[in-house]
């Protein structure tokens, strides 16, 4: 955002002004997570049909297990979109303009989204502590829920930590 | 009050450039808190107890799996392979090559169930090869982009599982056997002005003296991408699989045409196939989660039911107000994509929906056909700027062709809307 190019084509976004190369490096974490939940996920979902298929059984277990894995795909998923400016926007109105317009739009923008998830990370923290005090069990498999819920906090803190270093970047790149 | 506030405060979020996911969450957490002040936590436990329950449903399963479905059969090889068979079967001419694209985007349509996707697997194959052969870049892009736009109408479809979801009443497989007239009609209806501006404009001379690939070997080497949308469709049909288990069952099948017939997926490729699906499946399911947040806030504040009485006894009549929504949702189609538009709308449609006692099938299906006309109209549309990056054109080059295109798909909208038999006659012949 700091440089003053002219857009040749309309569809210049963000994105490409964060070299995709660093972001490997950076989001290791999330990229290798994302990998092994995706193959989980597909394996139980296959490994479902084959059962039933041979043995005329379901196991309603896996589909507590499914659904954990899809909340947990959701959050590190997110978390490397962020970072890769890949999420569902509207891009007209914040990528068009003078070059210090754009980066007050990316600031309001991104503050706005750490504010949530710094909310975020608090709330469901509260929501950990409370399944963890009164002690509640999946409807499935009967274990705690906190073994569930406790990773939404840890997630959301790792979505934080990587919004608060958009920031730091955005801020780096103010243009004079 | 709190209500103008939370869609003001979304509104405004959404103009600079917040991702749609957190502008709805937090348009939805400020009128929760608003709205209840003085209890407990002031009611924001409903917050993550939202995203939480939003995330729980297992049919939502499906979209990672019809997302990874769709990374894999991108870069199997088949979108080549069947262009090869397409050219075969029509021949070699002036407005080939272009029908091509759209016969083999609507096929691609058939396996895998998103828009952009499909435009990048179609543009790839084919926007080099119709400029060698003398057509212009603008003219490919929007042929293609147009094409893809089929995809989300053609069953399996993203869009279509998302508006189950939050109409369980309509069904996946009457929605996917509802979209199959509407989307080949919309096919058909896009191949007759692509052909007609190419021989008017005599684009592609340079096609004819191109070789004609034999039609055997063609059919034998597609014949492995032919039998995946059988096997997706054919197996859901048939009860073996729910549409989660057909998605994965493809990807499997997907996997192995790719690594081991047509060799064109590499083990290192896999992680970079699966990465890419997994985020492209977080920011899918980010938004619908967040957007059950954003629709907890409104159902509380009992808001929905009121905007919807006073649209339906406003005077306007029954095709008055579908006429409003569909000038209503083509703009905001050029704005945002499909999912997050029925996201957004679908909770407020509905109360309409039911007062004029429209057909939800029906009308999921006049939804996805005004969003698929927003993915190719300018100067926001998603398809049309995928496949613009890979023409490299600017997108208002694209405009003296692509609204050509676009009066074609409203055309087949207002087939559909005239005629809900289009949409309606499969799924009930079928018995959904």
């Amino acid at each position: 955002m700091s440089s003053d190019q002219t857009d040749k084509t309309q569809t210049e976004t963000a994105a490409q002004e964060f070299p995709d190369a660093a972001n490997h490096k950076r989001l290791k974490l999330e990229d290798c997570l994302s990998v092994f939940i995706m193959g989980v996920l597909a394996l139980i979902t296959f490994a479902n049909v084959l059962v039933r298929y041979f043995s005329n059984q379901s196991f309603a277990w896996t589909e507590e297990i499914s659904i954990f894995f899809l909340i947990i795909l959701t959050m590190v998923g997110s978390s490397s979109a962020f970072v890769r400016y890949q999420h569902i926007r509207i891009e007209y109105f914040a990528d068009h303009g003078s070059a210090a317009k754009k980066w007050w739009f990316s600031i309001a923008s991104n503050a706005s989204v750490l504010l949530f998830f710094v909310l975020f990370t608090v709330l469901s923290l509260k929501m950990a502590l409370d399944d963890y005090t009164y002690g509640d069990t999946s409807p499935a498999i009967g274990v705690p829920n906190w073994w569930y819920s406790m990773w939404m906090p840890l997630l959301s803190l790792l979505i934080t930590w990587r919004l608060a270093g958009i920031m730091q970047d955005l801020i780096k790149v103010r243009p004079t | 009050m709190i209500a103008s506030i939370l869609f003001s405060l979304f509104i405004v979020l959404m103009l600079i450039g917040t991702p749609v996911g957190v502008a709805l969450g937090i348009a939805g957490t400020v009128a929760i808190v608003m709205a209840n002040m003085d209890t407990y936590w002031y009611g924001l436990m409903a917050v993550p107890q939202n995203f939480y329950a939003g995330l729980s449903k297992y049919p939502l399963l499906a979209i990672p799996m019809f997302v990874l479905l769709g990374s894999i059969f991108d870069r199997s090889g088949v979108a080549a392979r069947l262009v090869n068979l397409a050219v075969a079967i029509v021949g070699r001419g002036s407005g080939m090559l272009p029908m091509v694209s759209i016969m083999v985007a609507m096929f691609l349509g058939g396996i895998s169930g998103s828009g952009p996707a499909c435009a990048a697997a179609v543009g790839a194959v084919m926007i080099r090869s119709m400029s060698q052969a003398g057509y212009p870049r603008p003219f490919s892009a929007s042929v293609v982009a147009a094409g893809a736009a089929t995809d989300i109408l053609i069953p399996p479809s993203v869009a279509l599982i998302i508006y189950s979801i939050l109409v369980p009443s309509a069904s996946v497989p009457a929605l996917f056997a509802a979209g199959m007239v509407p989307g080949i009609l919309a096919g058909i209806c896009l191949i007759i002005p692509t052909v007609w501006l190419a021989r008017h404009y005599k684009m592609g001379a340079a096609e004819q003296d191109l070789p004609r690939p034999p039609f055997f070997k063609s059919l034998v080497q597609a014949s492995w991408g032919l039998a995946a949308p059988v096997l997706i469709l054919g197996g859901m049909r048939l009860g073996w699989f729910t549409p989660t288990e057909a998605a994965v069952v493809a990807v499997f099948y997907g996997l192995f045409v790719g690594m081991v017939v047509y060799r064109t997926i590499k083990i290192k490729d896999l992680s970079l196939i699966f990465r890419e699906a997994a985020e492209l499946s977080a920011v899918i399911l980010l938004v619908v989660t967040l957007a059950g947040i954003f629709a907890w806030a409104l159902s509380t504040l009992s808001v929905i039911d009121p905007i919807a009485n006073a649209i339906v006894h406003s005077g306007l009549g029954e095709y008055g107000v579908l006429a409003l929504l569909i000038v209503l949702l083509v703009i905001l189609g050029m704005f945002l994509d499909g999912i997050s538009i029925f996201l957004i709308f679908v909770p407020l449609l509905l109360p309409i929906a039911n007062a004029f006692n429209w057909d939800l099938v029906w009308f999921g299906i006049i939804l996805t056909l005004k969003v698929a006309v927003g993915q190719f109209t300018p100067p926001l549309a998603v398809n049309l700027m995928v496949s613009c990056r890979i023409a490299n054109v600017p997108m208002e080059s694209t405009i003296r062709w692509v609204l050509w295109l676009v009066a074609a798909m409203l055309l087949v909208l207002l087939l559909v809307v005239t005629f809900p038999g289009l949409a309606t006659w499969l799924p009930r012949y079928l018995g959904y």
